[in-house]
């Protein structure tokens, strides 16, 4: 059985970052609005295991001008990194403060993260502001990592899904051809304009994170099988398609089996769990 | 008469299976000091149960499928939602339904300072939405 590879999850759950943060909590309660009790770390491991998981990228999210809070920190994903090599760190910065692309190299240097998160509905800036978000997306390019943004519906309360349409990407695409971007759940309700963005720039990939309503096997067959395609995933988009659970929003392993339920080509089925993160990610040679 | 209540934690491995605590209860009333009395044993979730049954590995693999069976993972459910207080898409409604055929607690007598079982009974914590970190509490009464 393929070992998967989770592109995006959130590790606002893991107990063991709270009695360190005093902030920790206000931040995830309100901020990004999860209510759930924190668990272990080992009961995450856990949720992989069952998933078929066996590396997941961490996302942080720097809110730091937007709400005065990290939810999670940069140095909080190195701490989890250290604990196992199951774990890719991605970094956060934020856009809003003019430091954030050197704040970003430091970062990387330092702690080795492999990627950076933005999620403008919540640190609430512009995807085509040439001042803030464009330096950002130079400093990418400039130590080969890939950027994960947030687009379409944001469940955070404080989040305007206004900020992330994938649209708001278009010029920096153009620019900024070398820059590796995942637009994160395949943009929805935004699901064509990402799409269209993907078919059309090879630089531009998707993750499968798509929640709106219903159980994962009926949203992801929505999105992909009868909006999408499932023909197009194989023809254009084939090496492009991530998985991504967003875990805690839902649990990876009905992600994992909704996927399983789409009946893909096995050599696509692969490329999507493993074989495009891998790659993307330099992890490893693609099996 | 005493009343002790005694709160204990599992960290589950699996989306569902059937966790053997029986031990863990007897101690638990071993330690109460109680001779005679009641105690019940309770799951503090949802999306798990409490039951007893005859501690045999095929039987454990035909409940868990008899439960599957009954609400089957890719069913279509009301809840199947994003659940706002939650923060969270809830979409175990089949752990739910399963929880709920098999009930949260059970109830056993103490006699002579030893929970009362049957010589084939096993006691189950009932993992029905796992890998999670779960807690259960054994509430012993008497004197």
């Amino acid at each position: 059985m393929t070992a998967l590879i989770d592109i995006h999850t959130h590790p606002v759950q893991i107990a063991e970052l709270y009695p360190d943060d005093g902030n920790l909590e206000r931040a995830v309660k309100d901020v990004f609005g999860l209510s759930m009790e924190p668990q272990p770390i080992e009961t995450y491991f856990a949720q992989l295991d069952e998933a078929g998981i066996d590396k997941a990228v961490l996302l942080p999210i720097d809110c730091t001008s937007a709400h005065g809070c990290r939810v999670v920190s940069n140095q909080q994903v190195a701490w989890l990194m250290e604990r196992s090599s199951r774990l890719i760190g991605f970094a956060s910065v934020d856009p809003n403060d003019s430091a954030a692309a050197e704040t970003l190299g430091r970062d990387v240097r330092e702690y080795g993260l492999k990627g950076l998160k933005l999620d403008p509905s919540l640190q609430r800036f512009d995807l085509g502001d040439r001042d803030k978000a464009f330096p950002v997306y130079a400093a990418c390019v400039e130590l080969g990592i890939p950027l994960l943004v947030h687009c379409g519906l944001s469940w955070a309360p404080r989040g305007l899904a206004g900020l992330a349409n994938p649209l708001g990407l278009e010029e920096a695409i153009q620019e900024f051809p070398a820059l590796r971007l995942i637009l994160a759940h395949f943009g929805w309700p935004w699901v064509g304009e990402a799409l269209m963005l993907a078919l059309k720039h090879e630089n531009v990939y998707l993750d499968t994170s798509i929640l709106y309503s219903g159980q994962p096997t009926e949203s992801l067959r929505h999105v992909l099988a009868d909006v999408v395609g499932l023909d197009v995933l194989d023809q254009g988009l084939r090496g492009r398609v991530l998985f991504g659970s967003n875990y805690p929003r839902v649990d990876p392993k009905r992600v994992a089996h909704a996927l399983r339920q789409l009946g893909l080509e096995p050599k696509l089925e692969r490329r999507i769990f493993h074989d495009n993160a891998a790659t993307l990610l330099n992890l490893e040679e693609t099996q | 008469m005493t009343a002790i209540l005694t709160r204990f934690g599992i960290q589950t491995s699996h989306d569902t299976e059937l966790i053997d605590i029986t031990e863990r209860a007897r101690e638990i009333v071993r330690g109460s000091g109680v001779e005679k009395g009641l105690t019940t044993i309770m799951t503090l979730h949802t999306t798990t149960a409490i039951t007893i049954n005859e501690g045999l590995p095929d039987l454990e693999a035909d409940i868990l499928e008899f439960l599957q069976a009954l609400a089957p993972s890719d069913g279509s459910y009301r809840h199947a939602r994003f659940l706002h207080s939650d923060g969270q898409m809830a979409v175990n409604a089949p752990s739910h339904l399963r929880s709920a055929m098999l009930g949260m607690q059970v109830s056993l007598p103490i006699e002579d300072g030893e929970l009362v079982l049957g010589q084939r009974q096993t006691i189950y914590f009932v993992e029905l939405d796992g890998p999670l970190y779960r807690e259960a509490i054994v509430h012993v009464l008497g004197g």
